[in-house]
């Protein structure tokens, strides 16, 4: 049977600013997906950009080419990812008139 | 994945006589998972308001060990061990708990036998802190160990009437000035207000989560925990932090007399008999409940790791 496991990364958190998420080891799996739930937007012009990146180390960073975004209002979204290696984490870009994103982001593993 | 299943591994544990878990994490995540709130308010599953902010300590999960220079460490069974990490924000040792600067792994699960008496945890397992950054151009400049606070493991259990946590944890480090003793779960006669830090109307009764409630003093002391005697101990810290060895722990608990027993951290052996285990008023809906934990908080504004290879819980 197949292995699967779905980590939370953040829960319910509201954002102002750009974040990273917390760096991931996900060697064991072969396809990945990061699933962004927007639960709520303010501000006005709010926009969120998701970047995939993948690391050597967990502490350096390089951008692997997936994005999702621009998001400009409550839903789920999500980003596919395969061939990352070990370490992956989202770059998430916050712009826009005093931006609030209220997140919950998950990334779901399979093997 | 592979399964790395085998009888030949019991020989580096010791169990009672029936096995209620073995867990190599070679084998998968087999559910371990991070704690969080409870998602039970209005308007949209939203969380009580606590003094604690737990939805910020990391996901754990499945770790290759992979560093920078040495590349993939592994784990002591196969390639994978269970990761809790912490993020890279800490608060002094005498404060209240930041937002992630912890990391927890819990299993759920229930009593099965009505004439259950002891109960152990043994596991293999990990630290070390994160190669981020170097302090300045002494010797060891690069060297993190005073990083990483504590880590420990204990059951939080409610059954025969009680609710009752056990457990056991290293300090490490306090402020930065390394510390290296073990101390057992055992709460103060503190009020509940007391043991939420001053707080009113918290969820949280005096006893229940001392991995995060109960004043912290600049000593080291704690309402949640009391030095173990002859407690201290140097643990195997390699060199550097991407060198990790794999240790042993093992604790045993009397569920009938409702003390602990004995202790043991590589291979050394703490006699606990006769120590008493804090005993709680029941909470609703939760009879039966046997969570084994495993928890990790760091001492500098750093990640710090730790890993589990394996876990075995048995009683008799």
């Amino acid at each position: 049977m197949r292995q699967f496991n779905a980590a939370p990364l953040e829960l319910k958190k509201q954002f102002k600013e750009s974040f990273q998420t917390h760096p991931f080891e996900a060697g064991w799996a072969s396809e990945a997906i990061f699933f962004i739930m927007v639960e709520d937007v303010s501000g006005s012009n709010s926009q969120l950009l998701a970047e995939v990146e993948i690391s050597h180390d967990g502490f350096n960073w390089a951008y692997e080419g997936s994005v999702v975004g621009p998001i400009y209002e409550k839903g789920l979204n999500f980003i596919k990812v395969s061939c990352f290696g070990n370490w992956l984490r989202l770059n998430c870009k916050i712009e826009g008139d005093n931006p609030g994103f209220k997140l919950l982001v998950q990334l779901a593993l399979k093997e | 994945m592979q399964n790395s299943f085998s009888p030949h591994i019991f020989s580096r544990f010791q169990p009672l006589k029936n096995t209620l878990v073995y867990d190599c994490f070679s084998n998968g995540q087999n559910g371990w998972m991070a704690l969080m709130p409870n998602f039970t308010q209005a308007p949209d599953f939203d969380t009580r308001k606590s003094v604690v902010t737990k939805d910020q300590w990391p996901p754990v999960m499945l770790s290759s060990a992979t560093y920078r220079y040495p590349g993939t460490h592994g784990a002591l069974s196969g390639n994978y061990s269970l990761k809790i990490s912490t993020r890279p924000i800490a608060g002094r040792y005498e404060d209240i708990p930041v937002p992630g600067s912890m990391g927890h792994a819990i299993k759920r699960m229930t009593f099965h036998n009505p004439n259950r008496k002891r109960l152990q945890f043994e596991m293999w397992f990990s630290y070390t802190a994160e190669q981020d950054r170097v302090r300045g151009d002494e010797d060891l400049a690069g060297l993190s160990e005073n990083a990483i606070r504590a880590f420990g493991a204990g059951f939080d259990i409610q059954e025969r009437g009680n609710r009752y946590f056990s457990g056991i944890r290293y300090l490490n480090s306090i402020n930065g000035d390394i510390t290296k003793k073990w101390q057992y779960i055992s709460a103060s006669e503190v009020t509940d207000n007391q043991w939420a830090f001053g707080t009113d109307g918290d969820w949280c009764k005096r006893g229940v989560d001392p991995q995060w409630y109960g004043q912290r003093y600049a000593d080291g002391s704690h309402d949640g925990f009391k030095d173990l005697p002859n407690g201290s101990q140097q643990l195997c810290y390699n060199e550097t932090d991407c060198k990790i060895n794999w240790i042993y722990f093992r604790f045993l608990i009397d569920t009938q007399k409702r003390e602990y027993v004995e202790f043991q951290a590589q291979d050394r052996v703490f006699d606990m008999e006769g120590i008493p285990i804090t005993l709680i008023d029941p909470y609703k809906r939760i009879d039966g409940l046997l969570n084994p934990l495993i928890w990790v908080e760091n001492d500098a504004n750093r990640t710090v790791f730790l890993y589990v290879d394996s876990v075995l819980i048995s009683q008799d």
